[in-house]
């Protein structure tokens, strides 16, 4: 497995990436993951009724 | 990328006191209270949604039956049921069958796209507080009603149906383990914890022209608006609203490359067992194996379908433009992730943030098929920055950006260099003097001008 995605990453063309408008997006820095009892505390204070009131229509 | 598309999304509405039953007149009034500079008088002159593009007319198009019955036999909403606004960005915002929805400008540009798409939460999130709604930007209410997130994407006639479906429909089932924005539970078939697309659990057909019932992989509506007789508007039904700026633009990327192969008959050539059968093994594969039978006794996964794809592209179409050469660097490195180790897609893929997301809960609450579970999953698509789940990752520097915020503001007032920029334009300069205007054109003091689709990009 980890030898085909080394061919993958050989075969493939490093990104041109041009100044200007033709710019493609870029990538942004992420900072690593943490505070996960700080989201624990965020997700206890979601209504817990909240889905099961929810009822729509379909659409497309 | 070389060409034009564009993303429609049906928001989910919940208002206080509000019901299936209300919701038609519930989502006009939201439309109504739109804030953005805007025209009236929508031309539906244009429209054939029965007109297939395999070469005939639908007689008919399906109805949910839960719907026909909210309904009683009457059309909720009257003659201006959809109330439709036209916007000083060219953007479409009306009500569709009970949801708000808003349809971007054409754009020809990946972030563009993105800035247009999150233009149009702030928008409907404006004409939501207005009303005192909630907008949810999701796919399904957990009880069997689904709703789309439909892409736009302009083509050329002689790229036939065959081709197009044969060269498409392996990456749109595919693409869901880099741009599914994953579901707690299933509403179809067999049960599970957690899946990885919205939309699964409602895709019955290959192929076919209904939209809201017998949901088709690839939709087959032929409404191209554009002359007809050049242009197909390639609808794509099957994928879902996603938070993740990155999805948007991936999500958008990849079938632009997918076509930009057919074009060249250089698409890679699958053939799947079973297609409907395969966007839910795969959705719903908690063990990440995603298999897909090709034959009785030969099957292939899809990572293998994605790279495919990549490798076709990495061979055709490196270097093609800027935005397309980052579509195959973000698919090469997602790839590698998702084989390697698929958690690592958390900080880009809606499905994956979401699965960490609600596993730090599931272990709080007991169990993922739960109210409170699926609460949660729902506040992850509130569109309201002050109240999404969304919004924490993103606070926190969990979630990749891709535009920033005055970006998306300026999007609000502002159409992309397309014909849309000449629809904002008389939108802004003669709103009041309109007598009719769509995406193909606008007629003002009773002379019609096209908006040209060549020329403005």
């Amino acid at each position: 497995m980890e030898t085909r995605m080394e061919r993958r990453e050989r075969d493939l063309p490093q990104p041109v990436r041009k100044p200007g408008e033709d710019e493609g997006p870029a990538k942004r820095d992420v900072k690593k993951p943490g505070g996960n009892d700080e989201l624990l505390k965020r997700l206890r204070k979601v209504d817990p009724d909240r889905a099961k009131k929810y009822r729509q229509r379909s659409g497309e | 990328m070389k060409r034009l598309f564009g993303i429609e999304t049906e928001y989910g509405l919940s208002m206080p006191d509000g019901n299936p039953r209300t919701q038609v007149n519930d989502s006009r009034r939201l439309v109504a209270a739109c804030t953005v500079p805007h025209a009236l008088g929508w031309d539906y002159s244009n429209e054939d949604p029965r007109a297939d593009i395999r070469g005939f007319r639908a007689t008919h198009l399906s109805q949910d039956p839960v719907d026909a019955a909210f309904d009683e036999g009457a059309r909720p909403g009257g003659a201006d049921e959809r109330a439709d606004r036209i916007l000083v960005n060219g953007a479409r915002f009306y009500n569709d069958h009970g949801h708000p929805e808003y349809a971007t400008p054409e754009c020809s540009r990946l972030l563009d796209l993105v800035a247009h798409d999150r233009a149009g939460e702030r928008i409907a999130l404006a004409a939501a507080k207005a009303v005192g709604a909630t907008l949810y930007k999701n796919n399904s209410d957990y009880s069997g009603a689904s709703y789309g997130t439909h892409e736009n994407y302009l083509v050329p006639r002689e790229m036939s149906y065959e081709r197009m479906a044969a060269g498409l429909l392996p990456l749109l089932i595919s693409r869901q383990l880099f741009v599914g924005a994953g579901k707690v539970g299933s509403e179809a078939g067999r049960p599970v914890e957690f899946q990885l697309s919205q939309r699964a659990d409602f895709m019955t057909e290959v192929a076919g022209v209904d939209t809201l019932y017998r949901r088709p992989i690839f939709n087959t509506r032929d409404e191209p608006h554009a002359d007809a007789a050049r242009w197909i508007r390639l609808h794509v039904i099957c994928g879902d609203a996603n938070r993740s700026e990155w999805a948007t633009a991936m999500k958008v990327g990849m079938v632009s490359v997918a076509l930009d192969l057919i074009e060249i008959d250089e698409a890679p050539v699958w053939r799947f067992a079973d297609p409907v059968r395969a966007f839910s093994d795969l959705s719903k594969d908690h063990e990440f194996c995603w298999k897909i039978a090709l034959g009785r006794d030969s099957w292939t996964t899809g990572p293998d379908v994605l790279e495919s794809y990549l490798a076709a592209a990495g061979k055709h179409l490196a270097g093609k433009d800027a935005e397309t050469d980052w579509v195959l660097s973000e698919w090469n490195d997602a790839l590698i992730d998702l084989r390697t180790d698929p958690t690592r897609l958390a900080d880009r893929a809606d499905w994956a943030a979401k699965r960490a997301l609600l596993a730090t809960y599931a272990e709080d609450v007991g169990k993922w098929e739960t109210d409170a579970m699926r609460a949660a999953e729902l506040e992850y698509h509130d569109i309201d920055p002050a109240t999404s789940l969304f919004d924490v990752l993103v606070d926190m520097g969990r979630m990749r950006r891709l535009v920033e915020e005055a970006r998306i503001g300026d999007c609000m007032a502002t159409a992309p260099n397309t014909r849309a920029k000449h629809r904002g334009q008389v939108v802004a300069e003669q709103a009041d003097r309109i007598e009719a205007i769509g995406w193909r054109r606008v007629v003002v003091g009773g002379k019609a001008v096209e908006f040209e689709v060549e020329g403005t990009q």
